[in-house]
This record gives C-alpha cells, structure tokens and sequence, in this order.
C-alpha cells in the first residue's frame, strides 16, 4: 500500500471529498424538490419569494463547495443557475416554462458532473446547457436596469449564514441605497480571546455597521480557521480602519458585471489560493466555530456503521455462548448465585438489544428522499411519453435502512419506468375506456412488523398474462396452456431477458431490467410480489427486511443437522404424533385447527436422513389456505442470529436464505421458509425468488 | 511480500490422490485444518458445504470431487485451502498442504494435449522443480462450476 501522501493529506481531502459529496446530494434533493414546486407556479402572477430564496441558496452553495473541491464543470453550472435564480427574485425575468425546464435539465447535468467526480469518470460536456442557462440570464439581463447589488465573486464561501437563517428577506443587502459591500477576515487569536474579542463579539460588531450578508469559516492550510464576513454597509471606511488591532482585515467587493464566468471561478481559485499561502497565525481552536456550522449534524462514512453492527453482532453471538454455559451451570451452582447470573446475563440481553436498536437508529433515513427523486423522473418521463401522469407519494416519512436505499433506488427507478411506459395507457386510450386521463401512479412506503414494504402501483392496463405466457412458450420457459398466477407471472417477467416490449421502448430500456429488480431485491433478503389486473393496473410491492444483520431464529434439527428458521414467518411450533398423518393422494396431511394442513419433510427436500420417532414437531408457515406445516424433527430453540450472506454461486441454492454462527464454530442454515414451501407445493419455477407468504 | 526477480513466483504446494499440485501464494489467504463444514443441501456434488473462516462464511470445494477422484474421509492432515478469485473467497479441500516454493515462470509450461482427463482442464500448466513435477492451478477454472449449476 503506498500512499502519495505521507502526510495525511490524502485522506484529509477523501474524507473533505465525502463531505462534498453528502452535501451536494442534499442540495440537489432540496433542488428537484423546489424546481417541481417552481413548476406549479408557472404562470401565476405570484411566485412564492421563499421558493426563490431556497433554490437561490442551493446554488450559491453548490457553486461554493464544488468551487473549494475544484469541480469547476459543477461551479459555472451552478453559477449560472444561480444568476438566473437572482434575475428571478428581483424581478427582472418572470419564471416561465423554458426557464424552469432549463434549470431541470441543468440539475440534471450538474448531478452527472458531481456524479462523475465521485465515480472518478470524464465529466459529461455542460457547454450546451451553459448556453442554455445564459440565453435566460442574458434575456434578464437586458432587461435589468441595474446591475446587482451583490455580486458574489466569492465562489469558495458555503452561505452558512443564509443557512441558518432562512426568513432573511431576498435583496436586503440592497436595502440602503448607498451601502458598499466590504469583505472582513477575522483570524482569532487565544490573547484576542483574552480581551474578550471572539467571533461573537465580532459578529457583533459587524451587525452594528449594516447588513452580514454571509459568515463563513474557512480551514486555512495550516489547518488554522479564518471567518470570512459578506457586510454591506452605509458606514465610511475610517469606521472600521482601525480594527486590524483586533485581528480583523477587510477588503472592498468589486461589483463585477454580471456572466462573467471565468472572471468569477478565477476568483474563487485566487481566494482558496491566497488562503493556503497566507501566513500561519497562532490560533485558538475555538468553540464559536460550531456556532457558526448550519446544524449540529455528524456525518458518518457507513462503512464505520457497518464495522459498529459487526461488533455488535459479535457481541450478540458471545452472549448466546455465556448463555449456553450458564445453562450448564445451572445444576453444579448453588441457586442464589445462579440466579444472580442469569439476572445479569439477562439484563446485557436487553441493553445488547438497546445497543443494536441505537445503532440500527443512526443507520435509518427516510424513505421520502428516493421518492423524491421519483417525482423528478415521473416528472421527465411524462413528457417523453406524452402521458398525463399524476405521482401520488405516500408514507414518505417511513425509515429504512440506509444501505437499503441504496441499493434499492435503481430497481425502483425500473418499476416506476415500467409502470410510465408500459402500465400506464395514453390519454386517448384512458378516454376510449372512460377512465379519468390523467394515470395515477401512486409509491407508498410503510412500516410492517421487521419489514418495511414499498409499493408501486398504477392503473394502468395491468400485466397481459396471456402475451406473457406466449412469450415464454415461445422460449421454452413454460409447456402447457395452464393459466398463470401472478406469483408465476412475476417468476416470468424476472427471467434474466424476459420481455414483452413489442418495441423498443425508450424509457424502460434504460438501466436495469426486471431480472435486476428481482435479484437486487433477493439479495437484500426481501420479497417481490405482484398484483395485476387487466384494465385496473399493476401493483408491485417490495418487502425490505428493516435490519439486515440480526434476526430471531427457531432452531431446529432436522437429519441431524441444525437449521434456523426466521422466526417471523413461522406462525406455530405443533407437536404432531406420527400416527396421526394422513396420506392423500400422495401428500401427508394432519388437521391443524379444524383444517387439513399439509406437510413438507425437510428431510426428504434435503436429502437427509429421516428420523423415524412416535411424534415430530412441525413448523406451521402461512395462514388460512395456504398453511404448510414444515416437519423437523425437534424445535432445539429460539434466539437472536447474526445473518450472514450466502452470496457465492457454489452455495447459492433455492431454499437457503443465509448462514449463521451459533457461537460454536459450525455454521447453521438460515432457510428461506417461502422458496422451500413454494418448491414443495411443486411451483418447479421456484428457484430464486421468495415469494412472500 | 518482496519480488526478488520478476520472474519467479511463490507457490503453496499441496497433494491431491499422489499428484503434486501448486497454486500461486498471492491467492492464498490462508490454510486451516478441515473441521466442521456444513452441507448445504442441493449444492452441486463437488460443494462439501459450507465452513467458517475467520468470521465468514465460505463454501468448502472438494478438489477430489473436482477433479473426478474419488472421495476420501478427512484425516489430520487433510487441509483447507483459503483462496481469493475473481472477488470470492473459498476453500479447497486438499488431502495435505505444507510446502511453499518459489517457482520461475519460465518453468511453467502448458500443459500436455496427452492430459484430456477433467484435472487437465483445470491447469495453467506443469512446472518441474529439483526433478519433482508440479501441476500449476488455474484457479478460476477450479471454482467456476458454472458448467454444472445445481438442479433444484
């Protein structure tokens, strides 16, 4: 491993690079997010101001941080939105349908370059959207008598200050006719601190002269902090000539004519130069720095998580061994001791659970921020398809795991294409079939016991079972003419280049495929399932486990070998007397609660050897109808498992969902109870997905 | 590690049905004795199972069911190979492994057309060193069994 630089600079800038990044992504969230609700109030004679302001403040902060990580594709884009954004809240242009478009392609764009740096790919080219950005401005600009009262040259600043206090009404810098703007740089000094000059104090006495139009610190090379203070002021410069006393230096702010691009980014670049170059003052790692910070938010790497909920799932595996020993104990250990034992070993039970709880917490983000993106995409695919679409977002509030998120919002994004261009009629057809003609897709979000369920759904034409199944004669997937279940639909259209577009369809033939869908949400550990009706719609609904890591499990043995069992899918353990089988038609049934219940013998499915006692225990999996009684040969327990992945080809079967380590040394299966019933119940297309129960 | 020329490469030896075997060291993670390994049911026949490696679980890959031999029980000196391939971490199981060597690349050479059994399709070549021969291992040949999925 050699690092290029020894001096930990490297690392200082990856992890600055992270912070770049989470942040931008937050940016551009609040931006599609704004540019939508901008979108509804084209043409009214009022734009809401505070929308302005917002989306004015996430450009200049994205022009300012993409400035300070040198990412000057994103900086002039950014910069332009922002000039744009200005012209708009002062008046001088009216936001009209190109000029919303315009910024919604431009977000697009920056969100490529941003993503490109991160990727470590060629930037896609901006020239065109750059243009794009400046016929808006240059048509405001023309009509602007006069030139801004700020032009923020300053491309390295990140508006901690706006941020902070959002109410700010737009153009006060402007307030007073005469002011000028002054730019103050306060180093601070642990003898200042003394005497009682700190950046309150300076704050302070900055408020006093006029306007802080922005406060931000900056990291200077030496790692000392600057605070950098925006004020316009009506004030003469001899006020404030004498303040280098206390550390505080000013400069003039040139008011630059306006779509000067290169002057502005050369500016930021001469700015964060001059910073490093500067000459190392002492300085006081000061508290007021927080005060300064947009919140008292801490981002964590997930990696750090991760690393947190593997120990605690090492953690949770010793405990289950002191357990096992102290079950050993039991009868060598006089009473009052061992209950002392066991009360403690029961309490770090709990708080190990609070622990994992906590972390699980931190872990947690809310699922409104991929629907968001969504709306964007929804929003996009309207106009390519020329379909009237109404996106209805429900439960947005609901938490899931950020890894989850992660990985899930690609084959999503699948769905919700589909459900545009292959659920969803166009308005001729809605008419013809007298359903309203705007289509409805609505993504719903909830909080089920351990899983978090996410549907898509339309009302749209609903999946044609019968072109399917012609399709999959046609390759050979399917022989009868039986009629095909959802489940089996589904089965289908996940079949690795299943599809029955008849042509090309732009939409959904971007990014992953129905096969990515089903095997992303698989490996995830969850459940796909589909409802679909003709001329009613299509409903996908995605079961994501809430945690990945620990679940509870039933153990049990089965041909001598030990199998877990997630608990949540089985309803009951049943003591069955092997007298009391029934053999029909080939299948061993038992009553179950005035029901006949049919059972599977895991033995048999797995090739193990079957015991052969007076009574078996059975596992009862699913309800009503659809109950299977699993047969083991003894329930052994029930406790808390450290799941992990059974991802490599050479054990990747139907059937296995995952493995554990019980603390001994041996691994334990972790069954995926659904595919086993389904294979049982002769669904040969099983393999793969778990269909839930 | 230290290349001390460029042209030689340390090896872990291991026996498999009287036949020396040799695979490259940098693949190698580690070797452990063979115990509790896990069937997985319905894997394919050459898959023993399932075992843990310092806190993960790998498939353990018998290299006698691989390569056509037939099966032995595991003794004491039987020996799991832990290798990375291609992004995956698994085990092979060997009859005995305890020889590193170092190999010059020029020694390696193709390996015969004569060898048309199943193992011959698994070498990267046959190396001779001090006399002794030495079936070089093409790893992602071994643990690619995608020519006999599990039939579920």
């Amino acid at each position: 491993m050699s690092d290029p630089h020894p001096d930990n600079g490297g690392d200082f800038f990856a992890q600055f690079l992270d912070d770049y990044f989470a942040e931008c992504d937050e940016h551009l969230t609040l931006v599609r997010r704004h540019l939508l609700a901008l979108e509804e109030q084209v043409g009214r004679p009022d734009v809401d101001p505070a929308l302005l302001d917002e989306l004015f403040r996430s450009f200049h902060t994205l022009k300012g941080i993409s400035a300070m990580v040198d990412l000057s594709e994103a900086e002039r884009l950014a910069h332009h939105m922002e000039s744009y954004l200005r012209a708009l809240r002062q008046k001088e242009a009216r936001p009209g349908v190109e000029g919303v478009e315009t910024l919604m392609a431009a977000t697009t764009v920056l969100e490529r370059v941003i993503t490109a740096r991160r990727t470590g790919e060629a930037p896609p080219a901006i020239d065109t959207t750059v243009a794009r950005l400046r016929a808006l401005h240059s048509e405001s600009a023309a009509t602007a008598e006069q030139p801004a009262p700020l032009q923020t040259a300053d491309a390295s600043d990140t508006d901690a200050e706006h941020v902070r206090s959002p109410a700010r009404p737009s153009g006060a810098a402007g307030g007073s006719e005469h002011a000028r703007v002054w730019r103050f740089e306060f180093v601070p000094t642990p003898a200042l601190s003394e005497r009682g000059v700190n950046v309150n104090s300076i704050r302070a006495r900055l408020q006093e002269l006029g306007e802080i139009l922005q406060a931000t610190p900056h990291v200077r090379g030496d790692g000392g902090i600057v605070f950098e203070f925006v004020v316009a002021t009506g004030f003469e410069e001899s006020t404030f000539a004498g303040w280098h006393e206390d550390n505080l230096t000013y400069t003039p702010v040139e008011e630059a004519t306006a779509d000067t691009t290169e002057a502005a980014t050369t500016n930021g670049r001469a700015a964060l130069s001059s910073d490093t170059d500067e000459d190392s003052h002492p300085t006081q790692a000061t508290p007021a720095a927080s005060m300064l910070s947009p919140s008292n938010v801490v981002r964590v790497d997930l990696a750090r998580l991760d690393e947190l909920m593997r120990l605690i799932g090492a953690l949770v595996t010793s405990r289950a061994r002191l357990d096992e020993s102290l079950k050993h104990l039991k009868r060598t250990v006089a009473p009052a001791e061992w209950r002392a034992l066991q009360e403690t070993s029961l309490a770090m039970s709990r708080q190990l659970r609070d622990l994992r709880e906590g972390v699980m917490r931190v872990r947690m983000v809310q699922v409104g921020e991929i629907f968001e993106r969504m709306r964007f995409v929804v929003r996009d695919l309207t106009r390519e398809s020329g379909k009237e679409i109404r996106l209805e977002l429900l439960g947005q509030e609901t938490e899931i795991d950020k890894f989850l998120v992660e990985r899930m919002t690609d084959p999503l994004l699948h769905l919700v294409r589909n459900a545009v261009s292959h659920g969803l009629e166009t308005v001729e057809e809605r008419a013809a079939l007298g359903k309203p003609p705007e289509g409805k897709i609505t993504l719903r979000a909830a909080t089920s016991g351990d899983n978090v369920l996410i549907e898509i759904a339309d009302d749209g034409r609903g999946i044609d079972a019968e072109r399917v199944a012609a399709r999959a004669r046609e390759r050979g997937l399917i022989s009868g003419d039986e009629r095909l279940d959802e489940a089996q639909l589904l089965e289908l259209i996940c079949a690795p280049g299943f599809s029955t577009r008849d042509e090309a369809d732009r939409a959904s033939g971007r990014g992953v495929g129905m096969d990515v869908v089903c095997s992303t949400v698989e490996e995830l550990g969850g459940t796909l399932r589909l409802a679909t009706e003709k001329g009613r719609g299509t409903r996908f609904t995605v079961g994501l486990p809430l945690t990945l890591a620990i679940a509870e499990a039933l153990i049990a043995s089965v041909g001598g070998q030990r199998f877990a069992f997630p608990q949540t899918v089985v309803r009951e353990v049943i003591e069955v007397e092997a007298s009391s089988v029934r053999v029909l038609e080939n299948n061993e049934i038992v009553s179950y609660r005035g029901e006949v219940l049919p059972l599977v013998r895991l033995a048999r499915l797995f090739d193990l050897e079957e015991t052969t006692g007076d009574s078996f225990h059975v596992f009862v999996i699913g309800g009503g109808a659809n109950a299977v009684g699993l047969v083991v040969d003894r329930a052994v327990g029930q406790r808390e498992v450290v799941v992990r992945g059974l991802n490599d080809p050479l054990v990747k079967v139907a059937g296995v969902a995952g493995a554990t380590d019980l603390g001994d040394g041996r691994v334990v299966l972790i069954l995926d109870v659904a595919a086993l019933k389904h294979s049982a119940l002769g669904g040969r297309l099983a393999a793969g997905i778990g269909t839930a129960i | 590690m230290s290349n001390i020329t460029n042209d030689t490469e340390p090896f872990v030896l291991f026996e498999l049905a009287g036949t020396t075997y040799g695979v490259r060291s940098r693949f190698v993670q580690q070797m452990e004795m063979v115990e509790h390994i896990t069937p997985v049911p319905n894997a394919p026949p050459a898959v023993e199972g399932v075992v843990l490696a310092r806190g993960q679980v790998i498939p353990a890959l018998s290299l006698r069911a691989r390569f056509g031999f037939e099966k032995i029980p595991y003794d004491l000196r039987a020996r799991l190979l832990v290798v990375n391939s291609g992004g995956r971490t698994i085990g092979l199981i060997a009859d005995t492994a305890r020889e590193f060597v170092r190999i010059p690349a020029a020694a390696i050479e193709p390996p015969p057309e004569a060898i048309t059994g199943l193992s011959g399709k698994y070498l990267e070549g046959i190396a001779t060193i001090d006399g002794r021969m030495i079936l070089v291992l093409d790893l992602g040949e071994v643990i690619d069994l995608g020519d006999q999925q599990p039939v579920v």
